[in-house]
Order: C-alpha cells, then structure tokens, then sequence
C-alpha cells in the first residue's frame, strides 16, 4: 500500500486542511501502518512525566556527604601511600650514607667538616682572583663592550620580569 | 538576574544550598528521562541521582550563556546511554507505574475504565520506546516528555540538527512498528554526524 503523503504528514506533525485531514482519516480506515503512526503520535503528545519518590533531594544530600567522605578518605590513603613510597624509595637509595652514618657518626661528621673548610678555602681564592681580575681586566675592555654587556643584561632582566608575570598571571572567575 | 541563575551563581562559589535548589527544581525532569530511558524506578533513581552528582563536579565548567535544563538533560542522556550500552538491560516491567509501585485502576476516579485504557497505552508505549535505540531513545523522550527543541537536542546530544529530525523520524517509525506488533527493525547504529542520507 503507498502510504504517501499521510505518512509524511504523519511524521511532521503537518497542520493539515479540512480536505486533507478527509483523505487522512480515509487512508487510516484501511491502513494499519499509518494508524499505528497516528496513535504513537497522540500516545506521545499525551505522556505524562515520571516523578521520584518524596524525598529525592534528602537522598541526594544523603549521597553527596557519602561521596564527599568517600572522596576524601581515598585522598588520604592516596597521599599516605604516596607518602610511604617516596620515602621507602629514598631510604633505599640512601640507605649506604645512612648506614655509613649509623656505623661511625665521628668519620661521617670529620669528613663533612672537612669538605666544609675545603669548600670554604676555595670560595676564598675565588674571591681573590675575581678581585685581581676585577682590578685589571677593564682596562683591557673597551667601553663600547660595557655599554653592550649592559644593554645586553638589561634586555635579558626585562624579558625574564615580564614572561615570569605571564606564566604566573592568575585568572579570575571559577 | 532569575533564581536559577542566581542559584547556578551561589553553587559555583561553593554554596551546597544553591545547588539544593537546583536539585528541587530539577529532579522530575531529570529522574523522567531516566525512567523512560532505563524502564525501571530503582534504575532511574540511582541515574537521576548519578546524573546531578555528575553536574555538582563539574559545575565549574558549566558555560552560563547555554541552557542550564539542557545541560543538565544531556548530562542524564549520556549517563542512561552508556549504562544501556554497558548492560543491554532493556526489560521493562508492565508491573510497575512511574512511582515504582503496582499502578491500578481507580475505580473512584470519574471513569475507571477509561483510566484503566489510558494507564495500558502509557504501559504499551513504555514498552514501545525500549525497543529503540538508545540515542533514538534520549532524542524521542526530550522533545514529547521534555518539550526541547531540535536544536536543544541536538546541542545535549552532540548531534547535528538534520540528524536529529531524522532520529525522531525514524524513532517514531520503529515506535509505530513496534506498537502494532511488529518485530523492530535492526538498523546499524549511526555515528553522531553521520549524515541521514547513507
């Protein structure tokens, strides 16, 4: 059977003419296809909406402080065990400084004091010799140079202040 | 500034009573698309009160100029179709009315036989609308239950405007074919922006 146009209607919802809704009823007095399309449409456009049960919003704070604890307490494990793992890692990294240092605390303190004062004599001489430096080199260096170191520094210090404000610009809102 | 905006304002800031509001408001429209999606009251229930826990997370990145009702119907939609697509469970039980309890005739109404008729074509056509395809489903169930328009659904559903007539189209078909009795057809189911004509 052609079930054309009255399906076509049918399905856009068309607003039809007296003739037409004529030729429509005619058409589903013996069309069980169309007719079966005219009641899911009149089904449709009568349904009624589904309610929750009393006390929807009460369940759902029930649900909301459940997930909250739940949330937080899968924080807390997830920082401990997190925790634990960095610091099972770093003991067993260290573990022969630590051992060093539980066998013979004199030899471990003796050899820090040590490479202390080494390092200390050494920030010295260096200090000395910048100065000497500092004393003779500019006379080598013509000013030309200086102004352009200077120019130089500067330009690198603006850039750093401004690409720094930049990354750490805070957007507003939530 | 509406209620609900001011409501959507307080529960982005952190207020839990704003968003309490939002729930009051809600809760039907939203529990309804789960019903009619899922076929069962405890079903629905658990998507409904899933759908605004979904929307409680992710609040902050609610964009205020849409629709909050279609954000929030297409957060539901998508929860129900993953579930059906994950658990295939489409049975729907005649036993059950939309409050989850044995729906009977009330003979104290005006006329108890036409209720009696009116609760059997709600029943046949819950019964049709499982035979459906998930998105078919969502698209049907937000322009008759819901009152969206195309492009509502269309925006919920991540589908194309054409698309989405020719879901309802095609949804209502399967829908009339299946309250006359005859078994659903078996299509492949579309991509998103599949275009209707291949």
């Amino acid at each position: 059977m052609d079930h054309r146009p009255f399906e076509d209607w049918l399905l856009d919802n068309k607003d039809l003419t007296g003739t037409e809704k004529r030729e429509l009823n005619a058409h589903l007095q013996s069309c069980h296809s169309c007719t079966a399309l005219a009641e899911v449409n009149l089904a449709l456009k009568s349904a009624r909406a589904a309610a929750p049960a009393e006390g929807f919003t009460d369940r759902f704070q029930v649900r909301l402080a459940s997930r909250k604890k739940a949330l937080r307490l899968r924080n807390f494990w997830g920082f401990l065990i997190l925790f634990m793992s960095a610091f099972g890692l770093l003991t067993w990294i260290g573990w022969p400084v630590i051992a060093t240092i539980f066998q013979s605390p004199v030899n471990v303190l003796v050899s820090w004091l040590s490479s202390l004062m080494s390092t200390w004599a050494a920030i010295q001489a260096m200090v000395q010799a910048g100065q000497v430096a500092f004393k003779v080199i500019p006379g080598f260096v013509p000013e030309y140079i200086w102004v352009a170191v200077l120019f130089a520094a500067g330009g690198w210090i603006v850039l750093w202040v401004f690409s720094l404000l930049k990354i750490t610009k805070v957007t507003r809102g939530v | 500034m509406t209620d609900e905006m001011a409501w959507i304002i307080q529960a982005q800031n952190g207020n839990d009573e704003g968003f309490t509001n939002l729930v009051e408001t809600y809760q039907k429209p939203v529990y309804n698309l789960c019903y009619r999606m899922l076929g069962e009251a405890e079903a629905a229930e658990d998507a409904a009160q899933e759908t605004f826990l979904k929307a409680y997370q992710n609040l902050a990145r609610y964009d205020r100029e849409r629709s909050f009702a279609t954000w929030l119907l297409s957060i539901a939609a998508h929860y129900c179709i993953d579930r059906l697509r994950r658990k295939r469970f489409s049975t729907f039980s005649i036993d059950e009315d939309e409050e989850g309890q044995t729906e009977l005739p009330d003979n104290s109404a005006p006329d108890p036989e036409n209720e009696a008729v009116k609760k059997q074509t709600r029943e046949r056509l819950q019964h049709c609308l499982q035979s459906l395809e998930p998105v078919d489903r969502a698209a049907v169930i937000m322009r008759y239950w819901q009152d969206c328009s195309e492009m509502e659904i269309a925006q919920a559903l991540k589908l194309t405007i054409p698309a989405v007539k020719s879901r309802l189209h095609r949804a209502r078909r399967a829908l009339a074919d299946s309250w006359e009795g005859k078994p659903a057809r078996m299509r492949p189911e579309r991509k998103p922006y599949g275009s209707p004509a291949f």
